[in-house]
Order: C-alpha cells, then sequence, then structure tokens
C-alpha cells in the first residue's frame, strides 16, 4: 500500500507538471491559434536559465525563480510572438508548425552552445532535505510545491479565463477574431499576451521538472511531448480535461514503472504517453469538410517532362563529373545529401502537394533500412525495403487518414516517437548496429564508392522526374485539388480518405527506398538515423528548400549535408547554424514556397521578360 | 429525381432548419429562395453530405426506385448524380481554370464508366460557360463572377443530374446574368434537374419552374412563380415583418 502510494506520489507530482506545460500550450493554442511545438524548448531554456542564474552566479533561488518565470519567459514568449508567429497569421498549418519547429530547433542549438553537454549540471530539490509524513507516506517540500503550485496556477487560470474581462477579450478572440476587434478587443495584442503566459507557465514546468533529473537539452526539451498527450486529452481547448489527462498519464507511468518487469518498462513505460496521445487524437470529431485556407497561392510552375528529363539526364552526368573530384568522405557526404533529397521527395508529394504533415518521415525510412539489413540484400532486400514501409504507412495512414493539419501531424509525431523508443532501440540494437547491405546490379559495382554515388543521383533523378510527372498527371491534379478544397473535391466523387490513403502509403515507399540505400551508403544504421527530431529537421529543411520543387528538396538536402564540412573549415559556423535556420524560418513568413519557390519565381520572371522582349520586337516590326 | 424530408439541423442554439421537406422532379429547376440566414445554403449542405441533419431523409432517384443517401459520405453522393457549386467560392486556387474543370472530368472517369477525354470534356463545359477563352489563366486572376461561373462548369464537367447552384449569379453584371439564364434554361431542357438558389429574384422568376421559399428554416411557400409572389407570407417575409 505504501509503495502504491509512493509511487502514485511520485507519478502525481510529475503529473502536475505535465498540466502545467499542458494548459500553457492549450492557452496559446486556442488563442492565438499557433501550436507552438517549441513549447518544451521555452522549458528547456528557462530550466538552464534558472541553473545559470542560482547555481552559476548564485543568485538567491527565490529571486532566481522569480525572475526567469515572470521576467524573462514572458519576454520571450511575447518577443516569438512578435516576430515569428505575428507574421504567419492566416497561414497554411503547414507553415505555422515548420515555423515553431524552426524555433525548436533555434532554442535546442542556444541550449547546447550555452550550456555544452561535456559538463554535468544539477540543481537543487527546492527546500531540500525537507520533508513532512502523512500517514506513513512521506512528501518532500518539493513534492508539496509542485503539487501546491499547480492547484494555485489551475484556479489563477480558471479565475483568469471566466472572470476577468482580458480572460473573456481572450476567449472571445479565439471565437472570432474580427468580431472581438469589433469590440475593442486587439487581438495582437492578445494573441501576444497568450503568448508570454504560456511560456510562462512553459518556464515553470521547466523550472520545476528539472530538479527531478539531470539537466539535459534535448530530454526536456522531448519531455514535453508528455505535455502534448494531455493538451489532446482536453483537445487543445478544454483546460480541466487537460489537467486530467495530465495526471493520468503521470500516475500510470509511474506505476507501470513501479509494478512492471523491466522488460516492459524497457518497451512501455516510453511509449505510454504516446500511445495516449494516438488514442486521443484518434478519439477526435471528425473534421467538417471545410474550405481551403488561403486563395491566391502561387504555386512554382511544374516543369514538361521534355524539361525534366533534360534537366534530369544534365544533373546525373554532372554528379558523374563531380564524383571523380570528390574525395572518399565527400562522396559518403554528397551520397547522404543526394539520398536525403530522395527521401525529402517523399515530403514534396505528401505535404508540399497533398496538403498532410508527416513528421514520421524518417520513421519509414529507418523501416525500409531495418527491411533491408533482415533480409540481407539484393532484390527481394529491395522489395522489402519498399513494401514493409508502405504495408506500415497504409496502416498508419488507416487510423490517422481522418485526420488533418495539426491533428495528423501530432498523430505522426506520436508514431515517430513511440518507434524511436520501441522499436528501433531494439531492433536496431541499443546503439548497435544493423548492417544494411547495398543493392546489387548487373553491370555496375555498387560496392565502388563513386559507382554508388552516381546511383543515388540517378535514382533522386528519376525519384524528381517521376515525381514531377505524377504532378502534371489527373493523380497530381487530384492531390492539388483536395489540398485546396476538400469539399469541392468531395462533391466531385473524390473520395478524400482513399486519395489520402494512396499518397501517404506512396510517401512511405519512397521513404523507405531512401532509407534502405541511405543504410547501403554507411554500410549500416543506427537509432540515432532515424530519430524523431531528425523528421523534424528533415521536415524543417524540406519547407525552407521550398516544398513543393524537387530542386528545393535538393539544395536543403546538400546544405544540410555539407554543412558539418563548411563548419570544420569555418568553426565559426556553428554559432550561425540555428541563427540562419531561424532566419530562413523567418523567411517562410515571406515566401510560402522556400528557396525552390525563390527560384521557380526568378525562372518564371526570366521568361516572361523573354516573351515581352519577343512582343516589342514584333510590335516594332508591326510599326515599322 | 430529389426528395428531402422532414429535415432539421441545429448549431447550438440557432434552429438553421426545421422540417424542411421538398422535391425536385426529374428535368426541372426548382428555385429555393429567402431572406438572408434562411437556411438555403445550410440545405445545399445536407443534400450533398457536408452536413448531418439532426432528422430527415436525403433521398435521390427516380420513378419506383428511390435510394436514401442520408448516411452517405458527399463522393458517394456526387457518384450518384448530384453535383454543386458553393456561395463562398471553392475553386482550386493553385490550378489553372481549364485544370480545375480537367480535375473534375478526370475524378468522374475515375469512378464512372464513361471514358470520354477529359480534356475534352473540359473545354466543352468552359465553352458552354462561356469561359473558353480564359481556360489557361490562373484562378486568382479572375472576378468572383468568373469564378462562380469557373464553379459551374466544374460541377458540369462531372456530368450530374441534379444540380445545385447556390447564388451562380451574384457577382455578375445584367447582360451574363441574362446568359446564365439561358444557360440554366439549356441544361434542364438536356434533362437534367437544377435546384437554384438566387437573390436576383427577376433571374428566379423568368427561368424555374416553381419556387419553394424558405424563412427563418421553414418552407413557408411553394408553388409556381406567380404563386409565389403573391403570396403574403412571402411578401411579409421579404419586407422583413415576421412571418407567422
Ligand atoms: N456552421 C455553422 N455553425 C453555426 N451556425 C451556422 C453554421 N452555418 C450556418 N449557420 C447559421 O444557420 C443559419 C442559416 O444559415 P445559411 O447559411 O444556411 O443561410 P442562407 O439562407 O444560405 O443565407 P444567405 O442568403 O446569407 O446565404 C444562419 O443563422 C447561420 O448563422
Ligand atoms: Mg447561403
Amino acid at each position: 500500500m505504501t509503495t502504491f502510494l509512493a509511487l502514485s506520489l511520485t507519478g502525481l507530482v510529475v503529473g502536475c507538471i505535465y498540466a502545467l506545460t499542458a494548459c500553457g500550450l492549450v492557452v496559446t493554442y486556442t488563442t492565438s491559434g499557433v501550436f507552438n511545438f517549441a513549447h518544451g524548448a521555452i522549458g528547456m531554456v528557462a530550466a538552464f536559465t534558472y541553473w545559470q542564474l542560482s547555481v552559476a552566479w548564485g543568485w538567491p533561488a527565490p529571486l532566481a525563480f522569480l525572475t526567469v518565470l515572470l521576467v524573462l519567459a514572458p519576454l520571450l514568449g511575447a518577443v516569438v510572438e512578435r516576430v515569428l508567429v505575428r507574421p504567419l497569421y492566416g497561414a497554411p498549418i503547414g507553415v505555422t508548425l515548420v515555423a515553431t519547429l524552426g524555433l525548436l530547433v533555434t532554442l535546442l542549438g542556444v541550449g547546447f552552445l550555452a550550456w555544452p553537454p561535456d559538463t554535468t549540471r544539477v540543481l537543487p530539490k527546492f527546500f531540500e532535505g525537507h520533508t513532512i509524513t502523512v500517514f506513513s507516506l512521506v512528501i518532500d517540500y518539493n513534492q508539496l510545491l509542485v503539487i501546491v503550485t499547480s492547484i494555485a496556477v489551475a484556479v489563477g487560470l480558471r479565475v483568469f479565463f471566466s472572470g476577468t474581462r482580458l480572460g473573456i477579450a481572450m476567449r472571445a478572440v479565439v471565437d472570432d477574431p474580427e468580431l472581438a476587434a469589433l469590440a475593442g478587443t486587439k487581438p495582437e495584442r492578445v494573441s501576444q499576451l497568450s503568448w508570454a503566459l504560456g511560456a510562462g507557465l512553459a518556464a515553470l514546468a521547466g523550472v520545476l521538472l528539472a530538479p527531478l533529473q539531470t539537466l539535459n537539452v534535448t530530454d526536456l526539451t522531448l519531455l514535453v511531448i508528455n505535455g502534448y498527450a494531455a493538451a489532446m486529452a482536453g483537445r487543445l481547448r478544454n483546460l480541466p480535461a487537460t489537467v486530467a489527462g495530465a495526471l493520468v498519464i503521470g500516475i500510470s507511468s509511474s506505476l507501470v514503472l513501479g509494478y512492471a518487469g523491466p522488460q516492459v518498462v524497457n518497451y512501455v513505460r516510453p511509449a505510454i504517453p504516446m500511445i495516449l496521445l494516438f488514442v486521443a487524437v484518434l478519439f477526435l470529431k471528425q473534421e467538417r469538410l471545410r474550405a481551403g485556407s488561403l486563395a491566391g497561392l502561387r504555386m512554382p510552375r511544374t516543369a514538361g517532362l521534355r524539361q525534366s528529363v533534360g534537366v534530369g539526364l544534365g544533373f546525373v552526368v554532372v554528379a558523374g563529373l563531380v564524383s571523380g573530384q570528390l574525395s572518399p568522405a565527400s562522396l559518403a557526404i554528397g551520397g547522404q545529401g543526394m539520398v536525403l533529397a530522395f527521401i525529402m521527395l517523399s515530403l514534396v508529394l505528401l505535404s508540399g502537394y497533398g496538403g498532410q504533415v508527416s513528421l514520421c518521415q524518417l520513421t519509414f525510412a529507418g523501416l525500409g533500412a531495418y527491411a533491408m539489413g533482415k533480409s540481407g540484400g539484393g532484390a527481394l532486400g529491395l522489395l522489402a525495403a519498399i513494401a514493409l514501409p508502405a504495408a506500415a504507412g497504409a496502416l498508419v495512414a488507416l487510423t490517422v487518414v481522418r485526420l488533418r493539419g495539426l491533428f495528423l501531424a501530432l498523430a505522426t509525431l506520436a508514431f515517430a516517437q513511440a518507434m524511436d523508443q520501441i522499436f528501433f532501440n531494439h531492433a536496431l540494437g541499443y546503439g548497435g548496429t544493423l548492417e544494411i547491405p547495398r543493392p546489387r546490379l548487373p553491370l555496375v559495382d555498387t560496392g565502388d564508392d563513386r559507382a554508388y554515388f552516381v546511383l543515388l543521383a540517378v535514382v533522386f533523378a528519376l525519384g524528381a522526374i517521376g515525381l514531377l510527372t505524377l504532378r502534371r498527371r489527373a493523380f497530381g491534379r487530384r492531390l492539388i485539388a483536395l489540398n485546396d478544397s476538400p469539399a469541392a473535391s468531395a462533391t466531385m466523387g473524390v473520395s478524400p480518405v482513399m486519395t489520402r490513403l494512396l499518397v501517404f502509403t506512396l510517401a512511405s515507399a519512397v521513404a523507405g527506398l531512401g532509407g534502405a540505400l541511405l543504410g547501403g551508403l554507411h554500410g549500416s544504421v543506427s537509432p540515432n538515423d532515424f530519430l524523431l527530431l531528425n523528421s523534424c529537421v528533415l521536415l524543417l529543411l524540406a519547407t525552407l528548400g521550398g516544398l513543393y520543387t524537387p530542386t528545393g528538396a535538393f539544395l536543403a538536402a546538400m546544405s544540410y549535408a555539407f554543412f558539418p564540412e563548411l563548419q570544420k573549415l569555418v568553426p565559426e559556423l556553428g554559432q550561425v547554424q540555428f541563427l540562419l535556420t531561424g532566419l530562413g524560418v523567418l523567411a517562410l513568413g515571406r515566401n510560402r514556397y522556400g528557396i525552390g519557390g525563390q527560384i521557380a519565381d526568378a525562372g518564371e520572371r526570366l521568361r516572361s521578360l523573354r516573351v515581352h522582349q519577343v512582343d516589342r520586337v514584333e510590335v516594332a516590326r508591326a510599326a515599322g | 429525381m430529389l426528395r428531402v424530408e422532414d429535415v432539421e439541423v441545429r448549431f447550438g442554439g440557432v434552429q438553421a432548419l426545421k422540417g424542411v421537406s421538398l422535391e425536385v422532379p426529374d428535368a426541372a429547376l426548382v428555385g429555393l429562395i429567402g431572406p438572408n440566414g434562411a437556411g438555403k445554403t445550410t440545405l445545399f449542405n445536407v443534400i450533398t453530405g457536408l452536413e448531418k441533419p439532426n432528422r430527415g431523409s436525403v433521398r435521390l432517384g427516380a420513378g419506383d426506385t428511390w435510394v436514401d443517401v442520408t448516411s452517405l459520405p458527399p463522393h458517394q453522393r456526387a457518384r450518384r448524380g448530384l453535383g454543386r457549386t458553393f456561395q463562398r467560392i471553392e475553386v482550386f486556387s493553385s490550378l489553372t481554370v481549364h485544370e480545375n474543370v480537367l480535375a473534375a472530368a478526370e475524378a468522374r472517369r475515375s469512378w464512372s464508366r464513361d471514358d470520354a477525354s477529359p480534356a475534352q470534356t473540359a473545354s466543352e463545359m468552359l465553352e458552354r460557360v462561356g469561359l473558353r477563352h480564359l481556360e489557361h489563366e490562373r484562378v486568382d486572376m479572375l472576378s468572383t463572377g468568373l469564378l462562380r461561373l469557373v464553379e459551374v462548369a466544374r460541377a458540369l464537367a462531372s456530368r450530374p443530374r441534379l444540380l445545385l447552384l447556390d447564388e451562380p449569379g451574384s457577382g455578375l453584371d445584367s447582360t451574363e446574368s441574362e446568359a446564365l439564364g439561358d444557360l440554366l434554361v439549356e441544361l434542364v431542357q438536356d434533362g437534367r434537374s437544377i435546384l437554384l438558389v438566387e437573390h436576383d429574384v427577376e433571374l428566379v422568376m423568368r427561368v424555374c419552374h416553381e419556387i419553394h421559399v424558405l424563412d427563418f428554416g421553414q418552407v413557408i411557400a411553394h408553388g409556381t412563380p406567380d404563386e409565389v409572389q403573391r403570396d403574403p407570407a412571402v411578401q411579409a417575409a421579404y419586407l422583413g415583418t415576421s412571418a407567422a
């Protein structure tokens, strides 16, 4: 009984912290309409800042605590709203999602930079050493603080939203920004306030959580994913349900950890929040078919067949020539860029054309590599590397296909995280590696690194040509139409479910093939290659490169692959990489088609310039 | 062609439709008019499956064979011959005018046995609504009035037997709307049925065979254009006094 109570208490404390973070998420989401994937990262930065102030600089703990919670965190939230969120008002979910992912990456970078992981940092518990005993249950003051704070926050939020003018104004903004504006509320002010409040709650959660474990940049950032699950329990709106969800997650995880055997713990516990998130997402009411988001988005022109084949051929020839000049190390890096670009094509198809945001593309890549490795390579291996991810993709799609936008993104996130924890860690060995053979081909010795590099270039070129061909044909139009207006598509007889299922499966297969080729490039894979965070970065980069063109995918993948090399030459670049990412995300507010879109735009301008010249010549001739 | 029976829709406290029943015969042009917020668009959404009614049924068919489609999703109703346009424009904004219509023709080919060339169908439908010369334009270059015509052409490309048009004439000038009226008459002569929601009462009176009048979610009058025009309840509703 005592064990049970003690475990429940530990779980309750953690659940309270999840509740705090989840409430912050809900507040910003409902008020500003943007789901903040960087919520955990804000908590992480806050926890480290608190460590910096209180431990490193020796400020008194209460002063440091209040400075972080009441000054620094809200300020950060307000600035983020002004700089990042506001320009994206009304943008499609894919764009806002990537923007906050960009913030996540930037803050992670700041975290690693400011507090390098080579030293261990420990935050003392609040009121270390003080405990009280209730019916043989020992409760320390730190736990008490967490519980009391959470109750205070819950009551405070309740009073704020139903009892104060500002709180009621915030709710009104959610329901109808234009109407609220007419009534004299400034939606931007209210949205900014909600970001400040959300960041404050994230910080509070981070600071309270940090003393319960060692300070670690990635862990703190991702632990907040548990908060996502709780927020989903309240369907991102309902605060009491959110709190209840958080407590369930906290307590059930703690009980599983305490009672179940180590096997179960290893497999199941890390996945509990994910499973709950997945279930919560599935029980969401089916969204009504709604109008497309923004009219008048200019998608880049699609190249014709002849043009794309021509460019593809040229691309392979150049890759062949360049490969002769590359060192073995550069060949490997270039090859990596090539494969990543190929995997990104699956994102162009799925997210660019189809408007479905996926945070688990590398999970399918990992499944492809796994199938290739286990089946021993060869033609059968390649087939398995396509079929296994395709089947998994179809299965995932079947369960999530009703979801769109943010909820789909969250479901794929849950899937990716669960696969990281349950499957890859075991299937690919703890930190160990699974050997992946290269495909064997007639006439080509794929064992030769240069030949393999050229093969990868060919695969990418074929993929790009195939993608563009698909875009020009009926299926491509159907995808774009479905993305632009689900309602109109359905009323012309298109089954949204079938179409999304098809494209999700196809994209999974492409990613899987890419994963097998990636494994072949390095000879082996490890669980680290397919982490959720990497999938996020992949989506981020693909979007920055322009989710609508193979060119954009190629440029994004190559810069990703080669950046670490550049950094070796110019070490200062390491500091800039995250800044660059941040700036890139800001630029998204201006051109939603990314770099690829800019290039396509420039090409179009050039072409119309030429046409105009021709016109002028003809006019001159007619006049003369 | 279409039978709507006793349909009721509530949005929270708002009762958008209460006990609405109406019928659209084969090859008929039926008007549906009513003041703003009367529930016309909501009824279209119920018929096409975009909105679930709290009560009532929607059936499609002819003669003795009627199919209850109330629980079918929108795309399956479309495949049973239902087409529509939207009051709040729903064109595919990343596609050209031609591609908008082409997409519908291609969709039709994927679920019907009709193997007419989609490209040809698309051009033909654009010709019919008089937009052939704009087919290579991006849709964001067109006025709302013309976008409504794109929607009409797109709906026609799936060759529906019953076409629901939600204010196709708003945004058109008087010659354009006259041409639209002629087109509607032609379409019905070809054997299609049309249910027309339109604020341009003159147009409705000119082309419709019969008219239903909706007010506060209820059908308050039904009859030929002449009958409806003389109806005191209709006059009251349009003058803004209570219809009761
Ligand atoms: N999704 C919705 N949620 C809540 N209320 C709704 C919704 N859709 C419509 N309504 C309400 O239902 C009623 C009927 O609306 P509807 O759009 O069907 O009217 P309408 O006759 O088409 O009007 P209009 O001539 O302005 O197009 C209105 O009071 C409207 O505010
Ligand atoms: Mg309407």
